[in-house]
């Protein structure tokens, strides 16, 4: 018995032949959980280098930025870019607008996870290193990053999982993902919380896999060094 | 900037019922999840799973999605309630459950020795609980406590696609009737900010006084 037999069965029949609709909805959120991780790990990486920097200049406006984009509501923005780049000429399609959104506040809580993981390490290594006759690129590189990698991993698997969940608001621009996809279900049949139970499932798998995924990896490392 | 402050009173009126949602959800569900936290250390085996399910399941799931189970569910299940009542239950269970988590990292991060050494004094559960180990797990929490309840104050703006007027569904309106979504919207941005970064910093300076450079 397949699945849209097995829901028959089970008196679902409605909600059984909407189940390619479902497995669109999930492909969509895939692929702007995919694209928009992508995004925010590169754009935090960007940030992390003029947010410590040494110079007010440089350092005072992404601050300014991380800190306005922490502290407002990711569907907002995504209202802003979704609104307001037409205006300004850049008529983006609603998934690159999403993606945007999403890639530009997760990279903000990215970079602060990423400096707190180098800060993290302590200043004695610093003068250690400098004792030894290193350069500060070259203390970086040997000997802080490595360390600050392995203090960076469990914080940014969890800010990711919060990303694919967040990935959840764009729904709100239409972008025809697992959220929205149960909202028009739901308005066509009626069958309202069963669908809904079925999304929450989806996530539930979604997010628990990616979980488990990070935490061999987090194992994996930390039995490495 | 006009259509903005043409408009202030309106999302002010918006900002007020943010507010609103933020005081129903968030200190429930704090208090909520600091009593299952604690809890999830000491009760007996099959109450600590129940609340690790709960932990697992409710934060595994898109708040969004939990506003509209809510918003779903409860009349499905004969329960009647408003759509605000429906939210604002989706928002406690939801704080609840990220704050049971932060609670029970801190009560476990008070070391072993003292929990022997409390023992050893003749202490019997409770009193320890009270003298020995939640003073030192309250000061460990608060910083992560705040910040949480920044995260629920900006998840309250999702209960709008849901249907329930606030801030984010006021800005939204004003935008359609004035087509001026950087003014209306950066504008609701600078109000969310105001109610938020307060908050922020005080994490912040707290996490800054109670770390220590080792």
């Amino acid at each position: 018995m397949n699945i849209s037999g097995l829901m028959d069965w089970l008196g679902y029949g409605y909600l059984g032949s909407q189940m390619p609709r479902f497995g669109d909805g999930l492909l969509m959120t895939l692929g702007l959980a995919s694209v928009a991780i992508a995004g925010a790990v590169l754009w935090g990486l960007v940030l992390v280098g003029p947010r410590m920097s040494r110079r007010r200049l440089v350092s005072v406006p992404v601050l300014s930025y991380i800190e306005l984009v922490r502290n407002t509501p990711l569907l907002l923005q995504i209202y802003l870019v979704y609104f307001g780049l037409p205006l300004i000429g850049a008529p983006l399609s609603a998934f690159v607008c999403g993606v945007i959104a999403v890639a530009s506040q997760h990279g903000a809580f990215l970079a602060e996870i990423y400096r707190a993981g180098i800060e993290a390490i302590s200043k004695h290594q610093w003068e250690a290193s400098k004792a030894l006759g290193m350069q500060r690129r070259q203390i970086m590189r040997l000997v802080i990053l490595p360390q600050a990698f392995l203090k960076i991993v469990p914080p940014f698997g969890n800010q990711l999982v919060i990303l694919i969940k967040d990935t959840s608001l764009v729904s709100a621009i239409g972008i025809m993902e697992l959220t929205l996809t149960g909202k028009v279900v739901v308005e066509r049949s009626g069958a309202s919380f069963e669908v809904f139970l079925l999304i929450a499932v989806l996530y539930l798998l979604l997010t628990s896999s990616f979980g488990a995924g990070l935490r061999m990896v987090e194992n994996l490392l930390r039995s490495r060094y | 900037m006009e259509v903005f402050f043409n408009n202030l009173p309106y999302l002010l009126s918006g900002a007020l019922k943010t507010i609103w949602l933020a005081l129903a959800g968030v200190p429930t569900g704090t208090l909520l999840g600091i009593g299952l936290g604690i809890f999830s250390v000491i009760a007996p085996a099959p109450v600590r799973w129940a609340i690790t399910g709960f932990v697992f399941v409710v934060r595994g799931i898109p708040v969004l999605v939990w506003m509209f189970l809510a918003y779903y569910m409860l009349p499905a299940a004969g329960i009647i309630v408003g759509d605000f009542v429906a939210v604002v239950g989706a928002l406690i269970m939801y704080t609840a459950a990220f704050v049971t988590e932060i609670a029970r990292g801190a009560v476990l991060a008070v070391p072993s020795g003292q929990v022997s050494a409390a023992r050893s004094l003749g202490m019997r559960r409770w009193t320890m609980l009270k003298l020995v180990i939640l003073p030192q797990a309250i000061k460990l929490s608060i910083p992560p406590l705040l910040n949480n309840s920044v995260m629920m104050i900006k998840a309250t703006s999702y209960v709008s696609v849901v249907g329930v007027w606030e801030l984010t569904y006021a800005a939204r309106e004003v935008v359609e009737r004035t087509i001026a979504p950087f003014q209306v919207f950066l504008g609701a941005m600078m109000l969310y900010f105001l109610i938020c970064y307060p908050v922020s910093i005080l994490a912040q300076r707290l996490e800054r006084t109670y770390t220590y450079e080792h």
